[in-house]
């Protein structure tokens, strides 16, 4: 496939969880004093989509039989149905965390489920599900407390579930998951242009969510500042890989003759 | 921290109705004609959709009629029949005009390649296949199926969506209880029974792999697996949206 | 609410729901998403390179549902937040999802050729260029369109589920929809049309797309040009009919009045899906009657 060296799948797993807590606590503890630190829980947010991008690419390249966006799609179902359950619990600060472990633990119960009940055979079908889990987990948080300004349930609830954002964070976070694997889908698709994509799809998520903040004008205009530099500075080294992996990068061209083709 | 037990407690029906809830929509999609994107090639039977999304499709127009229904009148019911009709409705229109695209567009009958005659009609099948295809179009036996999936699919997406108002209207000892047009709770319950909706579709098409043609599919034989999958994975989650539901009216202030 | 108003408000949804799925089915005809796509996909693997926008955004229904959900929430902040007119921000919030969508569809087909490299697949930038926009102008039209049907079930026909998660909903069921109908137009059709008309396509042509048109290279808009005729309109009817139908019932026959007018809705939804279904057995019927088998019963010769 590449001779590129591929960044090990323990690495992106400490990247995505290490980067989403550490993102989602700073925006936590950081924003009574000023709102405009949520911007914090956007950084960890795309830490969270990065990981889970490869996480997908790596299950997905086994053959699920029925098309990468339905994992995308289980993984952020799971991932609401446990933020919303962790921080309902008004546990305060334990809050984040909880949600996030109740998601993994979800999620390797469905990833259980399908390999004894359903009889799915990929080797690393558990570990995925339970790391897709949590990555979307942390995604809604990330993005979730950058809309809302904080993590008190009815807040989160008023600014975040009743406007319909969370179906917003839903969509464009899962898609910074799944699209990176289904768009570059083919033989000689490499693990740092996936990754890119990745986080510039995630950059658009983060420009979203900081327009859709609540947490005051300062807020909005810095996450979407620094939303429009992460996508900004990715697609450009999206397009640089893509040039370094294509065939031929053309203005434009008739289709190849015989001869090229031989 | 919120008294779980005394969330879950009176609410053990309602937690029972989502877990029976979602193991419906699991057996529901093995009732939905998926092509595929062969379909969309006339290469199969079925609706050219992935069997995810048109399961999901499905549901979500059933779950959407509920909820209209559910603000205006709260009888169960009403409720179920009109989650129920809402997603029959979504499939028929959407099978009638892929009919009329695959007759007219493409030029073929509807057959399939699973059987030599529909169950049905007794239509000779074979005969009519095109050479180097697995059928293709919706023969009355997969339309019907499909209005089976769809029943099946929006009842069980209809009975989640109303167990779950049902918890949060729920009258806590001191605590003033929500109605059921509160817009938070509708959209908490909502997101819950869309999200609930999605896993179980996603399991039962591990278990399809790709396209099934409806309950005279040999495939079709393998749905208590998914079922079984659905109501284990399905108890975890029906907990969890019960707490959250329920832990809103305790929160006060919505 | 009134049933004179609710009769208007539902007509004009229905028709804002018919725009929607025929600009749904002909972006996804130009961008050959989904179904089609593959064997869009396929076709360098077998040897025929091609002039064809390869966008692959996950699935019509996934894509749909984005670019509905990013246009609500950029309408909704704009109505809440900045105070905007519904109107003006709803279209600006369906000029932020195409926008988004334009991005989305770039990188879909840069990275799908990228990943063909081995194929001798190579990326033409001047389809890119010419595509892209088309793509846009035809996201931006669904989009609003589904905007204005979710607007107006809240705020006119007071359905209580959030603005969002209703466009959320809709761009779902539509994306669905164009798949399973529009779609067959052109994969089975407009894609294939060098082989004999009125056959599926046989497994041994997988892969051998048209990729030399009428009058030089086949490119999606050609593609986007005959699906206009009949896929794209046909799946406008069909999203209508959904919207308009699920809809209808419920307006007629007002559940709130009681259990029995609630039950009535019902069944009328009941009727209209066994008129459909009776519909679709008579068209079996008439093709089978009028196109003929393709086999001879070999069983029955030889028991003759």
């Amino acid at each position: 496939m590449s001779e590129h060296k591929m960044i090990p799948p323990n690495t992106l797993l400490a990247f995505g969880v290490v980067g989403g807590l550490v993102g989602v606590y700073l925006a936590y503890f950081l924003s009574p004093m000023n709102p405009t630190f949520v911007f914090f829980g956007a950084l960890g947010a795309v830490c969270a989509a990065v990981w889970g991008a490869d996480v997908v690419r790596r299950v997905a390249s086994y053959g699920l039989g029925t098309g990468v966006p339905s994992i995308g799609m289980l993984a952020l179902g799971m991932g609401i149905i446990a933020v919303l359950f962790g921080l309902s619990l008004s546990l305060g600060p334990a809050g984040p965390l909880v949600a996030l472990i109740v998601s993994c633990v979800i999620g390797a119960i469905v990833g259980i489920i399908s390999v004894k009940v359903v009889g799915m055979t990929i080797p690393i079908m558990v570990s995925a599900t339970t790391q897709i889990a949590g990555a979307g987990a942390l995604l809604i948080l990330g993005l979730g407390i950058v809309i809302a300004g904080s993590l008190d349930y009815a807040v989160f609830v008023k600014e975040v579930v009743t406007t319909g954002f969370i179906m917003m964070i839903y969509i464009a976070g899962g898609m910074a998951m799944l699209h990176p694997h289904n768009s570059n889908l083919g033989p000689d698709e490499t693990q740092d242009r996936l990754l890119a994509l990745s986080a510039e799809k995630a950059g658009i998520a983060v420009v979203l969510a900081g327009f859709a903040s609540v947490a005051g004008m300062g807020a909005v205009a810095v996450t979407i500042l620094i939303g429009i530099f992460i996508w900004y500075i990715f697609f450009g080294k999206y397009y640089a890989f893509v040039k370094r992996d294509a065939y031929k990068v053309v203005d434009t061209g008739m289709l190849p003759t015989e001869e090229e083709m031989a | 921290m919120i008294d779980i037990v005394g969330l879950i407690a009176p609410n053990i029906l309602w937690i029972i109705a989502i877990i029976i809830g979602g193991t419906l929509i699991s057996i529901s999609v093995h009732f939905i004609p998926v092509g595929g994107a062969p379909a969309a090639m006339a290469q199969a039977t079925g609706i050219g959709t992935g069997t995810v999304m048109l399961a999901a499709g499905a549901g979500i127009a059933g779950i959407i009629a509920a909820g209209a229904v559910m603000n205006l009148n709260q009888d169960i019911s009403v409720v179920l029949g009109a989650a129920a009709v809402g997603a029959m409705v979504m499939l028929a229109a959407t099978m009638i005009v892929a009919t009329w695209i695959y007759a007219y567009g493409v030029g073929v009958m509807p057959v399939s390649a699973k059987v030599k005659y529909d169950p049905i009609t007794k239509y000779r099948q074979d005969l009519y296949v095109s050479q180097g295809t697995e059928g293709h179009g919706i023969p009355t036996v997969a339309y019907v199926s499909a209005c089976i999936g769809g029943l099946l699919g929006g009842l069980g997406g209809g009975l989640a969506y109303y167990a779950l108002m049902k918890v949060g209207t729920y009258a806590y000892a001191g605590v003033t209880p929500l109605e059921v047009g509160n817009l938070n709770l509708v959209a908490i319950v909502a997101t819950f029974t869309i999200g609930f909706f999605f896993i179980n579709s996603v399991i039962p098409s591990y278990n399809i792999v790709g396209t099934i043609e409806g309950f005279h599919d040999p495939k079709f034989k393998k749905w208590p697996k998914a079922a079984v999958a659905s109501f284990l994975a399905s108890i975890p989650l029906g907990i969890a949206a019960v707490v959250a539901v329920g832990a809103l009216a305790l929160v006060g202030g919505l | 609410m009134e049933p004179l108003i609710s009769m208007g408000v539902l007509a004009l949804i229905g028709a804002a729901a018919t725009i929607a799925g025929a600009s749904e089915d002909l972006e996804s005809d130009v961008g050959s998403q989904s179904n089609a796509n593959s064997q869009v996909q396929l076709a360098p693997q077998m040897g025929y390179i091609h002039r064809i926008y390869n966008k692959a955004i996950a699935g019509e229904p996934v894509s749909n549902a984005m670019m509905c959900t990013i246009g609500s929430t950029g309408a909704l902040v704009l109505i809440k937040h900045f105070g905007f007119s519904p109107l003006f921000a709803l279209v600006i919030g369906a000029l932020i999802a195409a926008m988004v969508h334009g991005s989305y569809s770039v990188t879909a087909i840069m990275g799908r050729e990228a990943s063909q490299a081995r194929f001798k697949q190579p990326i033409y930038l001047d389809l890119i260029r010419s595509h892209t926009p088309t793509i846009m102008a035809f996201a931006f039209l669904t989009t609003f369109s589904i905007e204005v049907v979710s607007y107006l079930m809240v705020y006119s026909l007071e359905h209580p589920f959030p603005f969002v998660l209703l466009c959320f909903l809709w761009g779902v069921v539509v994306g669905s929809i164009g798949s399973a109908t529009g779609d067959v137009h052109l994969g089975a059709e407009r894609q294939f049309q060098q082989q004999p008309f009125g056959e599926g396509l046989n497994a041994s042509q997988s892969g051998n797309i048209v990729r030399k048109g009428e009058a030089g290279l086949r490119n999606g808009i050609d593609n986007l040009w005959f699906c206009s005729k009949f896929g794209g309109p046909m799946t406008g009817v069909s999203f209508g009919m959904v919207v308009f139908l699920g809809t209808w019932i419920i307006v007629v026959f007002d559940p709130a009045k009681g259990v029995a007018m609630g039950w009535l809705s019902n069944l009328l939804g009941l009727v209209i899906v066994i008129v459909f279904g009776i519909w679709n057995w008579n068209i079996e019927k008439t093709t089978r009657e009028k196109f003929g088998p393709f086999k001879e019963d070999k069983g029955e010769e030889a028991a003759a």
